[in-house]
């Protein structure tokens, strides 16, 4: 019995990691790039919305999903055009980017409130890997979105150390002019993982509406675009690290859901601090962490490149 | 090509002209906006504009609302000259909020209310100045990124306040709402145009506009912020202490949000509760960059977003418009004005290539 409690523990853990995984990995080459988007939580709003509204008109949620995901995409081309075209502050336009998500969902979800979606996306077992004891139902129980998470933390892995695509990545973000003089366009570049890290805002946006929390609120991502964001400095801009730091923010959701419902004495709002206490804490760790390790965010993170200053 | 040609110096007009012409972006955006839900937008933007500046009356429930934004901006723009981003006035608005009210609820028995108030005041300060003060204190011993900690605790300020609202301060006989009893008279922040909400909050708000532009004009610690907020490694090798200014900016930034927080609590509502601000704490970082981090001009950008809010809750009864709606044109507004600033210092020009 008490194995069953810990199963479901560990597998809602997987599930709330989900929807802070893709965000946090979006972030991660965004900034990688270069490019710091602070507007973390609004794309994650615009992915939970149109993910929402898309699987509750067409009843399919993984169509809802892709929305979603395509959504979040988009709103990030604001901020990419802002802080890379116009070279404006990158840090207010992110900003402006998470009101903006804030305000969009607010105006148009009024009468969205508190409506639900009936079909969530679906578990699928993987045949004999489900099957292993403890691990298998944790991890092989999931639903399609969880398996191709796992597939992306991989193939962001791979593609950021060891081909040429994230080797130009890292370049522009560590020396935008000197990979220019490379021949490699510093535009480009941060266009595309700048909106590529939309995507994945709007991806875990989206999962969380057509997934975990069916149902339609106000502010409902609260404040987990922000926690991503801190997962990012967690990871040091690594996207395995990532995925442990989303379990780990994962299994604080998941266990304090499993507390409220079972009738615990500690008041809610406490237990709803939990999850930014702690990472105000595992904020602090790492930050000392990489200033004693001298490990280094991006170099230019931040700083708009400029190509026609010579 | 199309290539950017940097001015020699920002000329006035494109000053004065920008930020007007930012807001008219918002507000043409936001109207599309409303008009695709199938309202009038004209008609909402006549409402929202009568709302807010239609009458005395509606005039100085404006003022009420600027009252805050005033108070939160004047401090921020202390840090953000120093390229210090405090996100966190909101929580260190409520956590202002919280320790003012504590007297008002606790210790209200035989004070006068001037020993009252004044109690209340300086306890809202230490409170915000408290809240503002750890982010900044683990910034400078382990570079610990400001914007991210001020921002989660926003989250835990208010969870604070939740917390308090559901459980030990609770007015028993609210019939289960998250509300404190109500404050006693002597802990009411008087009123001082009769007929209107406007309170001596108004005049905190001015006296704090006018500090930070003295300090910022014609003090040292004004010009050494200046010179941080140019090139801190240039403002280390001339002896600036920066660690300290940063420290003093956001003690004096949290103090000024705390402050607007029983401001708000003491003046206007009278009670604590969950909800204690129309999201004053995001759109005061608007104010900021609109007024130019100026103080003086603070105080018309203020009159702007508190006319925006106080109108855009009156649409919201009257209209059925959701309030949704501010944050839309206050974004948009942010977004033109972040992204216009290249027009401050670049000439668009035109050039063939090979030439």
């Amino acid at each position: 019995m008490a194995h069953d409690i810990y199963t479901t523990l560990f597998a809602n853990t997987v599930k709330a990691g989900t929807i802070l995984l893709f965000p946090t990995l979006g972030e991660i080459f965004a900034e990688r790039s270069g490019i710091l988007n602070l507007g973390v939580e609004g794309m994650m709003l615009i992915g939970a919305f149109f993910g929402f509204i898309a699987a509750h008109s067409t009843g399919n949620p993984y169509i809802g999903f892709i929305v979603g995901t395509v959504a979040g995409g988009i709103s990030a081309l604001i901020h990419a055009f802002i802080s890379i075209t116009l070279r404006g502050n990158q840090i207010v336009s992110g900003l402006a980017l998470t009101i903006f998500g804030s305000g969009f969902t607010t105006f148009y979800g009024q009468k969205w409130i508190n409506m639900s979606i009936n079909n969530t996306i679906p578990q699928v077992s993987i045949p004999i890997l489900s099957n292993i004891p403890f691990i298998g139902p944790i991890f092989f129980k999931q639903d399609l979105i969880v398996y191709l998470s796992y597939l992306l933390v991989f193939v962001m892995w791979f593609i950021l150390y060891k081909t040429s695509i994230g080797l130009n990545l890292r370049a522009v973000g560590e020396n935008a002019k000197a990979s220019n003089a490379m021949g490699i366009s510093v535009y480009k570049v941060r266009y595309t993982w700048t909106f590529f890290g939309g995507l994945l805002a709007g991806a875990g946006g989206a999962y969380l509406t057509t997934a975990y929390a069916p149902f339609w609120l106000d502010g409902i991502t609260a404040g987990r675009g922000w926690i991503a964001i801190a997962l990012v400095i967690f990871a040091m801009w690594d996207p395995i690290k990532a995925l442990l730091g989303a379990y780990l923010f994962g299994g604080i959701n998941a266990l304090q859901f499993q507390l409220q419902a079972s009738g615990t004495t500690i008041p809610s709002a406490i237990l709803n601090m939990l999850p930014y206490i702690v990472t105000f804490i595992v904020i602090v760790i790492s930050s000392i962490i990489v200033k004693t390790r001298h490990i280094k965010p991006p170099k230019e993170l931040g700083i708009p490149y400029v190509r026609e200053e010579k | 090509m199309l290539y950017f040609e940097k001015r020699p110096s920002v000329p006035l007009y494109l000053k004065i002209l920008m930020p007007i012409i930012s807001l008219a972006i918002g507000l043409i955006i936001g109207a599309i906006a409303i008009y695709i839900t199938g309202v009038d937008a004209m008609e909402v933007y006549k409402q929202l504009f009568l709302n807010a500046f239609g009458s005395w009356y509606a005039f100085s429930e404006t003022i009420v609302a600027a009252t805050p934004l005033i108070l939160i901006t004047a401090g921020l723009i202390l840090v953000f000259k120093m390229n210090i981003w405090n996100i966190g006035a909101y929580g260190q608005y409520i956590m202002g909020a919280i320790f003012g009210s504590y007297f008002a609820l606790f210790m209200s028995a035989g004070l006068s209310k001037p020993v009252m108030l004044s109690l209340m005041v300086i306890a809202s300060m230490v409170g915000g100045a408290i809240w503002a003060l750890i982010p900044t204190l683990l910034r400078i011993f382990w570079e610990v990124n400001e914007v991210i900690t001020t921002l989660l605790l926003n989250y835990i300020a208010l969870y604070i306040l939740k917390f308090l609202m559901y459980g030990p301060w609770k007015n028993p006989t609210s019939y289960g709402f998250p509300l404190s009893k109500t404050f006693p008279q002597t802990a009411q922040l008087p009123i001082i145009f009769e007929g209107t909400r406007i309170t001596i909050g108004i005049i905190f708000a001015l006296i704090a506009v006018f500090i930070v532009w003295f300090l910022l004009k014609k003090t040292r610690f004004g010009y050494e912020v200046k010179v941080i907020g140019d090139n801190p490694l240039a403002a280390r090798y001339a002896g600036i202490n920066v660690n300290r200014n940063i420290m003093i900016s956001m003690a004096i930034s949290g103090a000024l949000a705390g402050l607007a927080g029983i401001v708000e609590v003491s003046g206007i509502i009278h009670f604590l509760q969950v909800k204690i601000s129309a999201d004053y704490g995001y759109t005061s970082i608007i104010v900021a960059w609109i007024a130019y981090l100026d103080p003086i001009l603070t105080i018309i950008a203020s009159l702007l977003f508190g006319g925006l809010s106080s109108g855009g809750y009156s649409i919201q009864i009257s209209m059925r418009v959701s309030y949704g709606i501010v944050g839309l044109i206050e974004s948009i507004t942010l977004f033109s004005l972040v992204g216009a600033q290249i027009f401050l210092h670049y000439r668009i020009r035109w050039k063939k290539y090979g030439t």
